[in-house]
């Protein structure tokens, strides 16, 4: 019992801060308590040696609606799809390893004889579909072919045919003296992906963005200069809704580079430009979008300009948070979070490489600097990701306002192995365990990485190995 | 930023003569990239519109500079220490006050160090033209949309021009061809009009 205020309060004190301590070490604080947060290697999928089959590159990476399922495409036209295991009772702080569940080939290498140009098979994007029954759904698009993909599991199968071996022979009809009726006996497990639609034809340009409306039933696909809607279950239609191709294509200056809708107002969407705007539509305005409602842009700052500003202002991603309040866009040297609500500039930036701002002569003589990067959010919109050379990705956390720079490497592979956080030394004293910009290695870019919706699990893709990284948990 | 005073004068050439170099370098490599042909993938359209931007922006400086005299562009200085930094960087071999090494030999980079904004400037309205007018004009009633090329007018990457070239790939032999292919379209447009309403049901000379 305190005998006094002052005792009382100290202990009203110390509970408190037991109480935080408590709530912080539970990773439930609202803010998502990234600074808590340690990162432990998990698995790494691929190929282990140095020697990159080309096919094997992977191009998009994409968790579903429940994290369970996690896709992967490649520039071979193939999709991987890994599936998490349930979490073993005798290891419940770990959360289940992911498997492959289904191997497919969704496109394939295609010629165009008008222009006598090869048609890549490569998987620009893969979208989920929110599971609806039994089977699961995903959009999967090359450069100019989108195809939605049926993924069903069978586990039974007929036995006991009357007129038919169990081999599928016919019997001879005059051994068949009885009638029987086939039952459903279990199987092995097996996957099967089947093309339901395939969306062709509507794009002169190659796509870079599919984005699938919370209506659930339609999508649009962005190429260049165009944005199409569709109906997924409509294939020979698409409308198109924004076009920016110039009567004069002497005139084009600017090229659509990344599309979303709203992940809750099905008329929004937002594209971004290769100039650094993004525009925001609304589809109820008119059949074509070519006047934006918003268009979010940044002035530029005079102290930074250079040959290469253009360049790297240009937009390589786009996404709305969670929340449908924000959006992230992804520029060559920084990543944005603009408030929908304001245009005029972004609410917080941060900077993925700024000591790569003084190499961009050498970037663009080595066409780095053309390189793509994307971001994502995690499940709760507290901490943004994205990647970067020497096969480093960052994190940036807006509540904490901490970043980390984490590597994924076969060095540091080893099971449930904590990621020490890694530095670029940009002055003239390295110190021990920094790199120097100049020994960082520009041809391991991470470009490609994905947040699991609900856990704080990430999916980061290399040239072509893929990394599962997981939170350490106690 | 600029010195004030008797200095002025040094300082100014000095930068002007730096900011030249970096120019001629990126010019260079714009034109190297541009050039640059894949045969059989089409080239990304970003990529190429983001390049011909670039050129626009080094070309319209030339030019702006060309009419002052010491008026230095102010992202001149703020290039310099960057620029430097960078020669050393990307080209091993260069040092300050000399010349930006040899890009592969092109001819095309051979003449564009002499004369850069009028050859840039030719070379792209040279090879606008051809996705121009005449094409339109003469075939308006026919759809091409099919013959669309998702590249930009097919010789702003030059190696997409008739296969006699896609060994050269160099600027001066495409400037030739276009030469040629306009005169023929201009020998096309003097028919259609002394032929006149009869295109409709086709020629008939």
């Amino acid at each position: 019992m305190p005998v006094c205020v002052s005792d009382s309060v100290k202990v009203g004190c110390f509970a408190l801060q037991t109480c935080l301590n408590y709530v912080l070490s539970l990773g439930i604080w609202p803010g998502g308590g990234s600074s808590d947060v340690q990162w432990c290697f998990s698995q790494v999928k691929g190929a282990i040696d140095d020697d990159v089959a080309e096919a094997d590159i992977i191009s998009t990476v994409e968790f579903n609606h429940t994290g369970e399922l996690l896709a992967t495409g490649d520039k071979g036209g193939r999709v991987v799809i890994f599936q998490q295991e349930p979490e073993s009772k005798n290891q419940p702080q770990c959360r289940g390893e992911y498997n492959v569940y289904s191997t497919f080939q969704s496109h394939e290498p295609e010629f165009d004889y008008l222009k006598s140009l090869e048609i890549e098979e490569k998987i620009n994007k893969i979208r989920w579909l929110p599971q609806k029954n039994a089977a699961q759904f995903l959009l999967s698009t090359n450069d100019k072919t989108i195809k939605l993909w049926k993924i069903s599991e069978r586990d039974k199968r007929p036995e006991g045919y009357n007129l038919k071996e169990e081999d599928g022979r016919y019997r001879d009809p005059n051994t068949v003296t009885t009638l029987r009726v086939p039952i459903f006996r279990p199987m092995d497990l097996m996957v099967e992906a089947s093309p339901r639609r395939v969306f062709a034809n509507a794009h002169t340009y190659h796509i870079n963005s599919i984005a699938v409306n919370s209506d659930y039933e339609t999508y649009l696909s962005a190429d260049d200069l165009r944005i199409n809607l569709w109906h997924l279950e409509i294939t020979d239609r698409s409308f198109n809704i924004v076009d920016i191709k110039p009567a004069n294509m002497e005139e084009l200056t600017e090229v659509i580079t990344a599309a979303e809708f709203h992940p809750n107002q099905c008329n929004t969407f937002v594209y971004s430009s290769s100039k650094g705007t993004i525009r925001m539509c609304d589809m109820r305005a008119s059949a074509l979008c070519d006047k934006h409602a918003k268009m979010f842009e940044e002035p530029e700052d005079p102290n930074n300009r250079s040959f290469f500003s253009e360049i790297i202002s240009s937009i390589s991603d786009v996404k709305f948070s969670h929340s449908g309040r924000y959006m992230m866009t992804r520029d060559y040297l920084s990543v944005k979070i603009w408030d929908l609500n304001m245009e005029t500039r972004p609410v917080e930036t941060y900077q993925v490489h700024e000591y790569l701002r003084s190499k961009l002569c050498s970037l663009y003589e080595n066409d780095c600097i053309f390189d793509k990067f994307e971001c994502c959010w995690n499940g709760n919109d507290s901490v943004v990701m994205t990647g970067s050379y020497n096969n480093f990705f960052r994190m940036f956390d807006r509540g904490y306002r901490q970043d980390v720079t984490l590597e994924a490497s076969r060095e540091n592979s080893k099971p449930r192995s904590v990621l020490k956080p890694r530095k670029v030394s940009t002055g003239g004293k390295r110190k021990k365990d920094e790199i120097s910009v100049d020994s960082l290695d520009f041809n391991k870019k991470i470009l490609h990485t994905a947040w699991h919706p609900l856990d704080n699990i990430i999916a980061v893709a290399t040239t072509n190995n893929l990394y599962i990284f997981q939170e350490k948990l106690n | 930023m600029l010195g004030r005073g008797v200095k002025r004068k040094w300082s100014c050439l000095e930068e002007a003569e730096v900011v030249s170099e970096a120019r001629q370098l990126v010019l260079g490599l714009c034109l190297e990239k541009l050039q640059r042909y894949q045969a059989g993938v089409e080239l990304s359209l970003r990529r190429s519109v983001l390049l011909i931007n670039t050129l626009r922006q080094i070309q319209e400086e030339m030019r702006s500079d060309g009419v002052g005299s010491c008026d230095v562009h102010p992202d001149s200085c703020l290039l310099r220490d960057d620029f430097r930094e960078d020669v050393t960087v990307t080209c091993p071999g260069c040092s300050e006050g000399e010349s930006p090494p040899e890009l592969p030999s092109q001819e095309a980079n051979g003449s564009d160090q002499q004369k850069p904004p009028a050859a840039v400037s030719d070379a792209v309205n040279a090879m606008g033209y051809l996705g121009d007018l005449a094409l339109d004009d003469i075939f308006e009633d026919i759809d091409t949309s099919m013959y669309e090329t998702s590249d930009l007018p097919s010789a702003w990457a030059s190696g997409s021009l008739p296969q006699s070239h896609s060994t050269a790939g160099s600027l001066q032999s495409c400037l030739m061809d276009l030469n040629e292919l306009d005169h023929i379209m201009e020998i096309l447009v003097v028919e259609t009009h002394l032929v006149g309403p009869g295109l409709q049901n086709g020629f008939s000379l």
